[in-house]
């Protein structure tokens, strides 16, 4: 139980190979230089090489197969790793839309941006799309109506999160004639719910990576004498980062599980909520850990911060996720209240 | 860094969990008895004994002294809906949770026959000896004393916090039997007996607790004779034996769901209402329910499956005690009317104890420092790779 990390049910041989790979490219100089110049180009190509960015979408729509799960065990390396690429974004959600409504994948990055109506003949478009701006396709979705944008057909603001990962505005008004478009079993409300369950896996690989660290540099680190690991002012810390991962790793297995199933909106709900907390309580508790090593640009410790710091914005707040679950649980009532939450 | 694997329940399983709840409905309808906090609930041996009928007591001990030979999984199935229930588990609390196993697990062949069935029929009960007066988180330093006598030992010394040490039958006394100068370690030369509560020498004397009850004692021995055939498991082997039995009392749905009720009773207290602040206690109380269970899930199959999760199940306890009174905090928080000892509700009631216990569920079973400690030990430095 306390040896390699598995995730639910995805292919070992998988999760083995791309978390070689990253391992390999995401070296802490990699992922700074990406901050500075917003793109980390080896991660992406031999990503892309390995089909790994097209996992979960089945080889008929033009993904690589796999089930979600798998796409899970990648998200989750991704935020192990600090991959600074729209992995989430290509497998998970733009991606994912195209190939339920049967739109062409592209050979490159897609992006998804949230806010989209119809009105008057023509797409309005306003809002975040993650890594926007190396987007080859930009999707968007209104209703059941999946759209595959061309980067040339909006404008595009460059934006970035405290991690430096593009988070750009995509904005404007695209007549619907010139549009690639089709209807597919899509709908905004189940798009929000994977996008919350990306940020949730891609969180716990990056808490774990935390907790690990945190773990390695107070058994490293010596004061008084001896290694700060034996300090029980320190173990709160050290504790409270382990307990924050394995937190969020649960909530992530459990949330793909029944994703995985059908209709997953109670684990989304309650893993975000979860993910969320351990992000600010695991942040804080490694960071106290490092002492003043953990704020320098020079211990890699800050480029997982920094990302779990930047996801738990995105696709809903905590404030927003938590009361979504607190209706499902007050619409069940209070003599379903236990099964609902064990089952 | 370690993990919990997900693991779920098999339709055996899950027709247990319905047979528990379908029992519960029946014996104990709400509303016909006054649901209790967890372990701390009510002391009702007759209620033990239904269970004991049931197959619900001892139920992961050889069948051949009674038990079932049932899972970790089971027992946690069984556990998890009492408690959610808050129905009357005191009786035989303890005597189910680790006394019986310990005995299972360290007891001579006689003992398991003198013990365990009553124990699986929901009949004996058990108390903890572990903390004296000077004694607590630094357990090995333990003063109690049992000189050598005949075919026993006589026992000398002071046990405190000792739940229903008045009422309960026996208690497993961790004392010294070679005095602290003649070993080289103070966790050597301790040794574990089982006790007889009614027996001469013994006097229990409540401790009044906070909420005003009387369960706690504190338990004088005076001269107290033990035959050998009470010595649980080998002289001088008590503080491995010991720490055994505290695996037991780690990890299980007793250390997250302690204040359950309150959130399921102010949900059908308020069930018009669609405050904001209700549906953040709401969610923010069941999301942590979720993945506790999830949690202490993995523990118990862990468990079945042979492996041995000492630091999986002291980081649970650890964060599901604290998780108990964070639920205390946001229930107070949201309300807006103050905790009222008149108050004859079920949510009133169980709102007063929370509100005056909750202090006491990050201490009992070693407190969540030494949690810590035990798991900071267990969380090891990677070999080079993040």
């Amino acid at each position: 139980m306390s040896t390699v990390p598995t995730s639910y049910a995805a292919d070992p041989l998988l999760v083995d190979t791309v978390e070689r790979l990253l391992a390999d490219i995401c070296t802490p100089e990699e992922i700074e230089h990406a901050e500075q110049s917003g793109w980390s180009e080896p991660t992406w190509s031999a990503l892309a090489e390995a089909g790994f960015p097209w996992v979960g979408i089945p080889e008929s729509a033009g993904g690589s197969g796999g089930t979600l799960p798998d796409l899970a065990a990648i998200l989750r390396a991704g935020g192990r790793f600090a991959a600074s690429v729209p992995l989430a974004e290509t497998a998970m959600l733009g991606g994912w839309c195209l190939a339920r409504a049967g739109l062409p994948i592209p050979p490159g990055p897609v992006s998804i941006v949230e806010g989209a109506t119809v009105a008057g003949g023509q797409l309005h478009i306003d809002g975040l799309a993650a890594w926007g701006r190396w987007a080859e396709r930009i999707v968007a979705v209104d209703g059941t109506r999946v759209f595959s944008l061309r980067p040339d057909q909006v404008t595009i603001t460059f934006g970035a999160n405290l991690a430096g990962e593009a988070r750009d505005r995509v904005h404007g008004r695209v007549d619907l004639a010139d549009i690639e478009q089709a209807d597919g079993p899509v709908g905004m409300p189940h798009v929000v719910e994977r996008g919350a369950l990306s940020r949730v896996m891609m969180a716990s690989g990056a808490l774990t990576a935390m907790a690990q660290m945190t773990i390695d540099y107070t058994n490293a680190r010596r004061q008084f004498g001896k290694p700060v690991a034996t300090f029980q002012a320190v173990q709160l810390h050290l504790v409270t980062a382990a307990q924050c991962a394995v937190r969020a790793q649960m909530a992530a297995d459990v949330a793909v599980r029944a994703l995985d199933r059908g209709d997953a909106s109670f684990e989304i709900a309650a893993a975000r909520v979860v993910a969320d907390d351990a992000i600010t309580l695991g942040t804080r508790a490694a960071h106290q850990a490092h002492g003043a090593m953990g704020v320098t640009r020079e211990y890699p410790l800050q480029q997982l911060t920094r990302r779990l710091w930047s996801w738990r914005h995105e696709w809903g707040t905590t404030t927003t996720w938590r009361r979504r679950l607190g209706t499902l649980v007050a619409e069940h009532g209070a003599d379903h209240l236990f099964e609902l939450m064990t089952d | 860094m370690i993990e919990f694997r997900p693991s779920e329940l098999t339709a055996a399983e899950q027709s247990l969990r319905s047979e528990v709840i379908d029992f519960l409905g029946a014996e104990l309808p709400r509303g016909s008895f006054v649901p209790g906090l967890g372990m701390n609930a009510a002391k009702d041996p007759a209620f033990s004994r239904k269970l004991g009928e049931r197959g619900w007591l001892g139920m992961a001990l050889p069948v051949a002294y009674g038990g079932h030979d049932r899972s970790a999984v089971d027992r946690f199935i069984v556990v998890e809906q009492l408690l959610r229930w808050g129905a009357p588990v005191g009786h035989h609390w303890v005597a189910d949770r680790q006394s019986g196993p310990v005995i299972a697990k360290f007891g001579t062949d006689e003992q398991k026959q003198r013990f365990l069935p009553g124990i699986c029929r929901g009949e004996l009960s058990f108390c903890i000896g572990m903390s004296e007066p000077d004694s607590g988180s630094d357990l090995a330093s333990i003063s109690s004393k049992a000189t050598r006598e005949g075919d026993g030992w006589v026992l000398d010394g002071r046990k405190i916090w000792t739940t229903a040490a008045h009422e309960n039958d026996w208690i497993i006394v961790l004392c010294r039997t070679t005095p602290r100068d003649e070993v080289d370690d103070k966790r050597q030369g301790l040794s574990q007996l089982i006790v007889d509560l009614k027996g001469p020498g013994i006097t229990a004397t409540p401790v009044p607790f906070i909420d005003g009850t009387a369960d706690f004692c504190e338990v004088v021995f005076d001269g107290v004779f033990v035959p050998d055939s009470l010595v649980l498991g080998e002289i001088g082997q008590g503080w491995s034996q010991n720490t055994s039995e505290l695996a037991y009392e780690r990890g299980g749905p007793d250390r997250w769901l302690s204040t359950y009720l309150l959130v399921e009773e102010l949900l059908r207290r308020d069930h018009d209402g669609r405050s904001d602040s209700l549906l953040d206690v709401l969610g923010q109380a069941v999301a942590n329910y979720w993945v506790l269970h999830q949690l202490s899930l993995s523990v118990a199959r862990s468990i079945d499956e042979g492996g041995a999760p000492a630091i999986e199940s002291a980081l649970v306890k650890e964060m599901g005690t604290r998780f108990e009174q964070d639920v205390v905090t946001a229930v107070l928080a949201h309300l807006d009317e103050a905790p009222n000892l008149a108050d004859e509700s079920v949510f009133g009631r169980l709102l007063v104890s929370a509100a005056l216990t909750q202090p006491s569920f990050t201490i009992r079973g070693g407190t969540n420092e030494v949690l810590r400690s035990v798991a900071a030990k267990g969380l090891v430095p990677s070999s080079g790779t993040r």
